[in-house]
């Protein structure tokens, strides 16, 4: 790196060849989204439309989740490497609101078609009698406000203060930051938890697990450290965060991977494993409708592909940094976890399989969102700094040793210890 | 990258005062008088309050223990507390209070060494002997719980002429195998990591008792170039393990309730619930050890109060994620609108028999623990020591309105009953208390209580790119 | 008993210094050498081109053969040899086979892991010449000695020793082995 402040305006995130992709993605996306929606109005009440809407949406939101876990946790443990990938992190939290809020929009306008309890009589059903008054219309709308709107305050301070001292450098927006992480990190869990059970677990409403928030959870950090790895790489590649990004900071994502790929496997594990071996009838009908038709032979590839593929490409140590294989990974990470969302979601709608003559409709709504959202990161990326430039920690980022950047702090101040 | 920036411009880039890491150790030692100052306590002269700590553990440890022991070997579990419909009392509450102490020994070291905290170094070591003590009390409870101690074979896979083979059915039966594998992986992991230790106190020994011992544990250790090379290897593997141990250990003793149907004990979150009360239950007691121990072998200067403020942090993760968990059966026991968990969780804060201990619970894991949350707190070690005992308390009655709680009154009015510790079970727990901590102290006077080899291995002066490591000025890569 | 020339040892002050020595030596063409060191050296592996150490593979072969093992005896205990009907299980199935399994694979890696480890580096061992030379005692604590090795084929007592001597190191002394 020639100059330092150089690097302050330099090429920006254009995906080169593939610039195109947002525009493509979203013509496409869109002609089969409303052809779909065309469809699935005149053969089953726009039920289908609402379901794959639903999980497109649950797609994007997991991954924007995972990148404001990534935020919140970089300011909780004070982490010195992870300075460089924090900023397009924020970018992408920060879709949360109001471009995620928007496309959850559709979901709320057809939430009688998608989820039953809205449309069943307290009075005559006693699970969903249980559930009042949370688990009713406007039970269901004020939460999702307020879901939307936690999301909202913690993805813009967060967003806000990092943005702040790049102009100031002082302490004090670090302080800011994070004091939002610490009861960010509470409210983070609660609001997480609760969209999970609220607009996923709840499709099934007879149904009830207690691991389910940490499943959810520990999916939205495995999917989001997944587009972590391979934005950045991109990045690294266009030499736009050369400068703070080192080789080994690929090994340290590789590795929280890894862990998150065991701690989903584990939270998928021990939940089916307690509803198998209690074998009470509350909760195993989940698991039994889950056999039936092709959901059989999707749980057999979620089995395999989202926990042993994965764990067994990270498992070696140098692989982690080896973007030949860990960004096909990355994208094979995606697929398992759409998969993993329509194993959960569709089969309330299909108890008897999954209808295959619908599979273009999700895929159509993943990429008129995907495309969509990513148009928006870029343009967010692209008006802001490609990184914290005055972080206390970047110094460490840029693969400076601790010991050294202490040293140089007394050198500052000309103090001593 | 940094190389190419001159001084001024790493200056520039370089955190403000307030926000400079704190060192590892302060005082900017020298390799050798670290060495020195790591080795003393073991070497020096045994300090009066030394004496003053371990006779009262080993009388408890000799004496109360085996006695306990053995009575109630000879006479049956019906010395105990545990009747119908409460068959699993205090032997079982401890056994898992145990192995929560334990697993925040593993977790400090070896998850904070795979994620490369150097911070670790200094504590790593008490928290692995914490591990390996505990584990030992932890094991002991199964064993005698089963009533005929004599025939705890039966639950290992050996041969006999009855034919007969333990079945895996039973998440009971893979507890055989947990707690044995942790206890033997904690031992190796901790016995390994001493190893280059050993070859320290090998070297400066002065007495040939000594010399002879430490030779003898140090199994010929030069510290050669390619023995730290497959040494290192072998540590990460064995923190890759351990970390899975701590997830595995907990989760098996959870599933020893939750594959059950009783309510209140039949949550698919039990697995992790019991990890996550067993880390924090283990920070409680690093807090505990920690803090007289630093004081009164004087290694404020290794243990600093930075470490402490970590080990408070640590704490409170571990206190809001069970306090989340706590949350979370709630919401289910009323989510699920079943007319038993709803009942039993009602009944665990306003019935009448335990609700005390109910409210112990909330009362700490909820509330005390938030105060950590301040900096005043977590720089006060009286404050940090209260909190520690406390969290340990919180976790005990955690661990009894969980077994008691959900037994003494399941389904049927029929099962109704009630339960109450008698003195052989509080002995027992005494017993184990006093040989935890007379191991414990043990340790702390004859073995290398702190990674000796680690600790240098993250100072300044280890790095050959800084300037204290030999490097010339300017040399920073 | 005879004596014969094990290696000539040099000492160092720092890391940066024994780094820097050990990269010399390793262009000098000598082959059978070794640094000693009170704890690893960041970048020592490079020079000395160690590669990936077994101890890995060491490690997934115990847990692989503890893995299998216990997959093994499950289904002929529970199977195959005393078949019991428990909780209207199947006899053997994944859910209840996996969890022992896996926590038996953990015991067999971490053997796996820590014998590898002994046996790579030949430990326990009773002796080694270089515990019989005082200045030795310092690599534990401060000091970093070099050895060049007496099987080297460039070994020559007089010309290493001066080779040593111009890298930087002191106290360089020629090391007995006794057999």
């Amino acid at each position: 790196m020639s100059s330092h402040d150089e690097k302050n305006h330099q090429p920006p995130l254009d995906l080169s060849g593939w610039r195109a992709l947002p525009v493509v993605l979203i013509v496409i996306g869109g002609f089969l989204t409303l052809l779909g929606a065309l469809l699935s109005w005149k053969h089953n009440d726009l039920r289908e439309f609402g379901f794959s809407w639903l999980m497109a949406f649950m797609f994007y939101y997991s991954i924007a989740l995972g990148a404001l876990f990534l935020v919140i946790v970089h300011h909780l443990t004070d982490a010195g490497w992870s300075v460089g990938i924090r900023r397009f992190c924020e970018h992408l939290a920060s879709l949360l609101f109001p471009w995620l809020a928007i496309l959850f929009l559709p979901v709320l306008i057809l939430a009688k078609k998608i989820y039953s309890w809205l449309t069943l009589d307290p009075a005559t059903n006693n699970l969903v009698a249980a559930k009042l008054p949370v688990f009713t219309c406007s039970g269901f709308i004020i939460t999702s406000a307020i879901i939307f709107a936690i999301w909202w305050l913690l993805s813009s301070q967060l967003s806000r203060w990092s943005l702040n001292q790049d102009k100031t450098g002082s302490a004090e927006c670090t302080r800011k930051l994070r004091f939002y992480s610490g009861f960010g990190i509470v409210a983070f869990a609660l609001t997480l938890s609760a969209s999970g059970v609220l607009w996923m677990k709840s499709l099934q409403y007879q149904w009830f697990s207690a691991m389910h928030g940490v499943y959810f959870f520990s999916s939205c950090a495995w999917v989001g450290l997944a587009t972590v790895y391979v934005i950045a790489a991109i990045l690294m590649r266009q030499g736009t965060l050369a400068a703070v990004l080192q080789k080994n900071y690929f090994y340290f994502i590789g590795v929280l991977m890894l862990g998150f790929t065991l701690l989903t496997a584990y939270t998928e594990f021990a939940q089916y494993f307690v509803v198998w071996n209690a074998n009470v009838p509350e909760e195993t009908f989940w698991y039994l409708i889950r056999e039936n038709g092709n959901w059989w032979w999707l749980s057999l590839i979620l089995i395999f592909g989202k926990c042993f593929v994965p764990f067994f490409i990270l498992l070696p140590e140098k692989l982690k940094m080896n973007f030949k294989v860990i960004i096909p990974l990355c994208l094979w990470i995606w697929a398992m976890h759409a998969a993993d969302l329509a194993f959960n979601i569709f089969p309330a709608l299909h108890n008897d399989g999954y209808h295959l003559k619908w599979i273009w409709l999700p895929l159509g709504i993943l990429m008129l969102m995907g495309g969509f959202l990513a148009k928006i990161f870029i343009c967010k990326f692209n008006s802001n700094p490609p990184y914290p430039q005055r972080d206390p920690r970047l110094l460490e980022a840029m693969g400076v040793s601790q010991n050294v950047v202490r040293d140089l702090t007394l050198a500052k101040d000309g103090g001593v210890e | 990258m940094a190389d190419s920036l001159n001084i001024e411009e790493l200056k520039r880039l370089a955190p403000p005062a307030e926000l400079r890491r704190a060192p590892v150790v302060e005082g900017k030692p020298s390799l050798g008088a670290l060495t020195d100052k790591l080795s003393e306590f073991a070497e020096g002269k045994t300090p009066r309050w030394w004496w003053i700590l371990f006779i009262p553990a080993a009388f408890a440890a000799t004496v109360i223990f085996p006695t306990c022991l053995f009575y109630q070997v000879f006479t049956g579990v019906g010395v105990w507390g545990n009747n119908h419909p409460v068959m699993w009392g205090l032997d079982i509450v401890n056994f898992i209070w145990w192995v929560g102490v334990a697993h925040a020994g593993t977790l400090i070291s070896a998850l904070l060494f795979l994620t490369k905290q150097h911070w670790r170094t200094t504590i790593g070591r008490m928290a692995e002997a914490m591990t390996v003590f505990s584990v030992m009390m932890a094991g002991l409870y199964p064993a005698i719980h089963v009533g005929r101690a004599w025939f705890d074979w039966f639950m290992f896979p050996i041969p006999n002429s009855n034919g007969n083979w333990p079945q895996f059915k039973s998440p009971l039966m893979w507890d055989v195998f947990a707690v044995n594998t942790y206890l033997t992986v904690s031992t190796l992991f901790w016995f390994m990591g001493m190893i280059p230790d050993f070859a320290v106190f090998r070297d400066r020994a002065t007495t040939r008792v000594r010399k002879t011992i430490f030779t003898a544990l140090a199994m010929g250790w030069t510290g050669s170039a390619r023995q730290w090379h497959n040494y290192e290897k072998a540590y990460v593997v064995l923190c890759g393990l351990c970390t899975l141990l701590v997830f595995t250990v907990s989760s098996i003793v959870g599933l020893d309730f939750c594959a059950s149907q009783i309510a209140g004990w039949h949550a698919t979150i039990f697995p992790l619930y019991f990890v996550i009360g067993a880390v924090f239950c283990g920070f409680g007691m690093m807090l505990v050890i920690l803090v007289p121990l630093r004081k009164w072998c004087s290694l404020e200067k290794v243990i600093t109060m930075s470490h402490m403020d970590k080990v408070a942090k640590l704490a409170l993760v571990a206190g809001l994620i069970i306090d989340y968990i706590y949350l979370q059966e709630f919401f289910i026991a009323w989510y699920s609108g079943d007319t038993y968990e709803r009942w039993v969780f009602g009944h665990r804060l306003f019935g009448h028999t335990y609700l005390y201990l109910g409210w112990t619970l909330i009362g700490i894991n909820v509330c005390v623990t938030q105060l950590l949350w301040f900096k005043k707190i977590r720089s006060s070690l009286a404050a940090l020591f209260i909190i520690g005992v406390l969290i340990n308390i919180g976790m005990w009655s955690e661990r009894f309105v969980i077994v008691v709680g959900s037994l003494y009154q399941e389904f049927l009015p029929a099962n109704w009953g009630k339960y109450m510790p008698t003195i052989w079970d509080v002995g027992l727990y005494i017993g184990t208390l006093g040989a935890f901590f007379m191991l414990y102290l043990l340790f702390v006077k004859f073995l290398p209580m702190i990674a000796i080899a680690e600790v240098k291995g993250v100072m300044p002066e280890a790095d050959p790119h800084h300037p204290l490591g030999g490097a010339q000025k300017g040399d920073h890569q | 008993m005879s004596e014969k020339v094990y290696g000539l040892m040099a000492e160092f002050d720092s890391p940066a210094a024994i780094l820097h020595a050990a990269e010399k030596v390793r262009d000098a063409g000598y082959r059978r050498w070794d640094a000693f060191t009170p704890f690893p050296i960041h970048g020592m592996d490079q020079v000395m081109k160690l590669g990936n150490s077994l101890v890995g593979w060491v490690a997934l072969a115990g847990g692989a053969f503890m893995f299998l093992n216990v997959v093994g005896l499950i289904w002929f205990a529970n199977a195959f040899d005393y078949p019991l009907i428990v909780g209207g299980k199947p006899m053997f199935s994944v859910p209840m086979t996996f969890v022992p399994a896996y926590i038996m694979l953990i015991m067999g890696g971490a053997l796996g892991a820590l014998i590898g480890m002994l046996g790579l580096n030949q430990l326990p061992r009773l002796h080694h010449p270089l515990l019989d030379k005082k200045r030795f005692e310092l690599v534990s604590r401060d000091k970093f000695i070099l050895l060049i090795g007496a099987q080297d084929e460039k070994f020559c007592a007089t010309e290493t020793k001066s080779f040593l001597e111009s890298l930087g190191g002191t106290h360089v002394e020629i090391v007995e082995d006794v057999e």
